[in-house]
């Protein structure tokens, strides 16, 4: 089936706009000392700023994403007629190789695919090998956005599962890093919230396998308490057995989490609409809203100023503009439509990151999901595919692997 | 009477020229069909509301009204550990030498321009009602007063702040009209200075502590009524109104009490932004007030002239609820007037409200919501009067200034 090549070409007076709002930045002030207390810092900020504003060109970034295989394609999902999906494809040289459907989150973008893309597709005798798919979610980067109400995880999994059928793949496995969170949408008043499973991976698992999607991997470990009902073998060792160092390290960064790290996540729940007119007119807003992302929940990563700004960029000269990016949160946060899922029978494979925002107890992930493998990381946090590429494709590749839990769990795609 | 130092908002013209600039550079999102309300702030009301900015609203017009029926000061006053801050208010004595002193207390997204009804209502003398004096001060970070610059300016320091100002206007007694923040800082500032200086507070927006056995431990049995009276309808009305507002309408309490620096790049470069985020509570925080897009955008505006820019004003949330004063806030034992509003977004149990507070007078409205001293002017002064006037159950507080 033929593809539809893509190149991003960011339109000049979008650039001239830029350079005109960043020109005329107005910046707040900032209590004595403030360090990340309050939010993203001002020093911060204004470096940035002046980066972006004067020696950071976007033109030499985007030249480089066009070497990228970059396509878009149109999809119908029932009920919001056609979106047209933008997605980085890449075969691997074997033909065996085993297709990898690759879902960002929020704020990344494909550019998360970009580290592990060669890692993947390269072939060897001892590893296996990937065709990789890797798309922007609907209203990210270069996919158009739903404009209709109620866009949630039945319809993410439907769009991405008929992409896959759609490139050939009807049979095929899936890494996310994720949409979705731990701690549901509840009351800023409540200390205990009921969790969602609202990762679209998860989405995919339950709509579409074990017929289409085969097997999983995580890199996000979210998970409920494991209930003597639904699985009584880990709610015993659960209660018996104490938790391991990381562990520990994973429930208190959830507490943190909670205490003062998600009223993004709170507004973009329920309000979308009101933050998106701040980061589709303020270049200054989007940036700060999503820098403090970017290093709070990353590992030490050490981020060029360059490297921030191409994120930040692709957000702001998004084809649907940074608004519509948010608006997920509404649509499968508020929707509660995780909570009657079926449980997931598919083969998951989950790697555990230091850094993570919110890692789930082992108990946890082993009492909701057909857990195979596991790996546990000195290093890396949310972005896990970015920070520690090398990390995350070692899973992958004992995950897969020969003699690996999940090795040809795609008939005729073993990887070799 | 100590001197004044008068003062007249003068927002510079490259101020008014730059925000020009930025409006007409104004990148809009998208909007799902139908969207309404139910996403935030709808996109055309936006633009309609954007349109005027950029064309017809004329803010020195209002910048004018307000300097002509407002008279306005600035004072510094130093504040234990943070320094002197200078602070903006509006000070109207009555003819009536004996009114009764009323500080008048504003909350976030309000501002000083919440007492301009009921200014004159409230100073006018008359036979048949109290007259108050009032003094309307600008909350640190708000409107032309000063911000805090270090860290950590609780709930107790915005007590000192004002009752420093009061005395300094030469009333040492005097009571207290609160609604929003304004019911949080004048509880603080009863619970610290009632009954020496502050001695009676009114308020329109109570909140019920969180400390509810503090509450079942001071007043056991007033406690037990509480729980076991049945709810009124109305009261049933609140508490649903509540529950939605606390599911979908707290993202804003969310990030300004965790990451107000974050949210605060937004809402000082970006004029529509800063609309949006005021207008999404201004707009339905109301009992259908009939808003003209100049009113909503003189509102606007006070935070994007104003002295500290927009991002200072969050800060409070973030100070007092890393303190924890906006949720458990203090008991105290100075009299307290309520006037019930029925579209009041925070809603507070009247038993639990009688336990933990000693009130002295309630009154329910069949109109009115969030921001009841502008939209119900008429109603509040009533209030107000009813409570301090001859055989008002707080006549005569304020020694010598019983209002006549």
């Amino acid at each position: 089936m033929s593809e539809q090549p893509f190149q991003i070409a960011v339109p000049d007076d979008a650039l001239a706009l830029l350079k005109r709002k960043l020109d005329d930045a107005r910046f707040p002030d900032e209590v004595d000392e403030a360090a990340w207390d309050y939010g993203a810092p001002l020093a911060d900020i204004k470096r940035l700023v002046n980066r972006w504003k004067d020696g950071y060109d976007w033109r030499t970034h985007e030249s480089k994403f066009n070497k990228l295989p970059m396509f878009t394609r149109d999809i119908d999902v029932e009920g919001f007629g056609t979106l047209n999906v933008h997605y980085v494809h890449q075969k691997s040289a074997v033909e065996g190789a085993i297709p990898l459907l690759f879902v960002h989150g929020w704020p990344g973008s494909f550019i998360e695919v970009t580290k592990i893309l060669p890692l993947l597709t390269a072939g060897g005798p001892d590893q296996p090998s990937f065709h990789v798919i890797a798309p922007s979610l609907p209203g990210y980067a270069w996919s158009s956005p739903a404009l209709k109400r109620g866009f949630r995880g039945k319809q993410y999994a439907e769009l991405f599962n008929k992409l896959m059928i759609s490139l050939g793949y009807k049979e095929y496995v899936t890494q996310g890093g994720d949409w979705g969170y731990y701690v549901r949408l509840c009351s800023l008043f409540e200390s205990s919230c009921t969790h969602g499973r609202d990762q679209i991976t998860r989405m995919l698992a339950a709509h579409h396998g074990p017929q289409n999607v085969k097997a999983s991997h995580t890199n996000f470990p979210r998970a409920d308490e494991p209930t003597f009902w639904a699985s009584p073998v880990q709610y015993i060792k659960h209660n018996i057995l104490p938790y391991t160092a990381l562990e520990r390290q994973g429930l208190a960064r959830r507490q943190q989490f909670i205490a003062s790290g998600r009223g993004y996540y709170l507004e973009h729940a329920t309000r979308p609409q009101t933050i998106g007119y701040n980061l589709s007119d303020s270049p200054v807003g989007m940036l700060a809203w999503i820098y403090e992302k970017l290093v709070a929940w990353t590992d030490s990563y050490p981020w060029t100023d360059d490297e921030i700004l191409t994120w930040i960029s692709i957000y702001w000269f998004s084809r649907a503009g940074p608004a519509a990016s948010v608006r997920i949160y509404y649509e499968i946060g508020g929707s509660g439509e995780s909570m009657n899922l079926p449980r997931a029978t598919i083969p998951y494979g989950v790697s555990y990151f230091p850094k993570e925002i919110a890692s789930a107890p082992k108990a946890f992930m082993r009492g909701e999901f057909n857990v195979v493998f596991e790996s546990e990381h000195t290093s890396g946090g949310h972005f896990a595919a970015f920070e520690n590429p090398q990390g995350l494709v070692d899973d992958l590749r004992k995950m897969f692997g020969k003699k690996g839990p999940a090795a040809g769990v795609v008939p005729g795609h073993s990887g070799f | 009477m100590p001197e004044e130092t008068p003062f007249k908002i003068a927002v510079p013209d490259d101020a008014l020229s730059l925000l020009q600039r930025k409006l007409a550079d104004t990148r809009l999102p998208d909007e799902v069909e139908g969207a309404g309300w139910d996403y935030g702030t709808p996109l055309s009301d936006i633009k309609r509301l954007v349109d005027r900015w950029r064309g017809g609203y004329d803010w020195h017009a209002h910048e004018r009204e307000l300097n002509q029926h407002l008279p306005m000061f600035t004072r510094d006053i130093e504040v234990d550990g943070f320094g002197v801050l200078n602070m903006h208010y509006v000070h109207k004595k009555s003819k009536v030498a004996g009114a009764v002193p009323v500080l008048f207390v504003h909350g976030w997204p309000g501002s000083f321009i919440e007492v301009s009804k009921i200014l004159p209502l409230l100073t006018a003398g008359g036979a048949g009602h109290p007259s108050f004096h009032v003094v309307a001060p600008s909350l640190p970070g708000f409107g032309w007063s000063e911000a805090a610059h270090k860290p950590g300016f609780r709930g107790t320091h915005y007590a000192e702040l004002f009752n420093k100002l009061m005395l300094s206007l030469g009333y040492s007694e005097y009571v207290t009209q609160g609604g929003d923040w304004g019911h949080v800082i004048t509880r603080i500032l009863a619970s610290q200075y009632g009954p020496k200086h502050v001695k009676a507070s009114h308020t329109n927006m109570p909140i019920c502590s969180t400390d509810i056995f503090g509450t079942f431990r001071n007043n056991p049995l007033r406690f037990a009524k509480y729980l076991l009276t049945p709810y009124t309808p109305r009261e049933r009305e609140g508490m649903a109104r509540s529950r939605m507002f606390q599911k979908t309408g707290m993202g804003y309490f969310a990030q300004q009490s965790t990451r107000p620096q974050t949210l605060g790049y937004n809402l000082g470069d970006s004029p529509v932004g800063l609309l949006a985020w005021i207008y999404e509570k201004i707009g339905p925080g109301t009992d259908n007030y009939p808003w003209t897009d100049d009113e909503v955008l003189t509102w606007i505006s006070i935070y994007w002239f104003s002295r500290a820019g927009p991002s200072a004003s969050t800060r409070i949330y973030y100070e007092l609820s890393k303190s924890e004063e906006v949720f458990r806030t203090p008991r105290t034992s100075v009299p307290v007037g309520i006037s019930f509003f029925p579209k009041e977004v925070f809603h507070a149990p009247r038993e639990l409200l009688r336990a933990e507070l000693n009130v002295v007078f309630e009154s329910e409205h069949d109109a009115g919501g969030h921001f009841a001293a502008y939209e119900k002017p008429e109603a509040l002064v009533d209030d107000l009067r009813r409570m301090f006037g001859r055989g008002g159950p707080a006549a005569g507080v304020v020694p010598g200034h019983s209002g006549f």
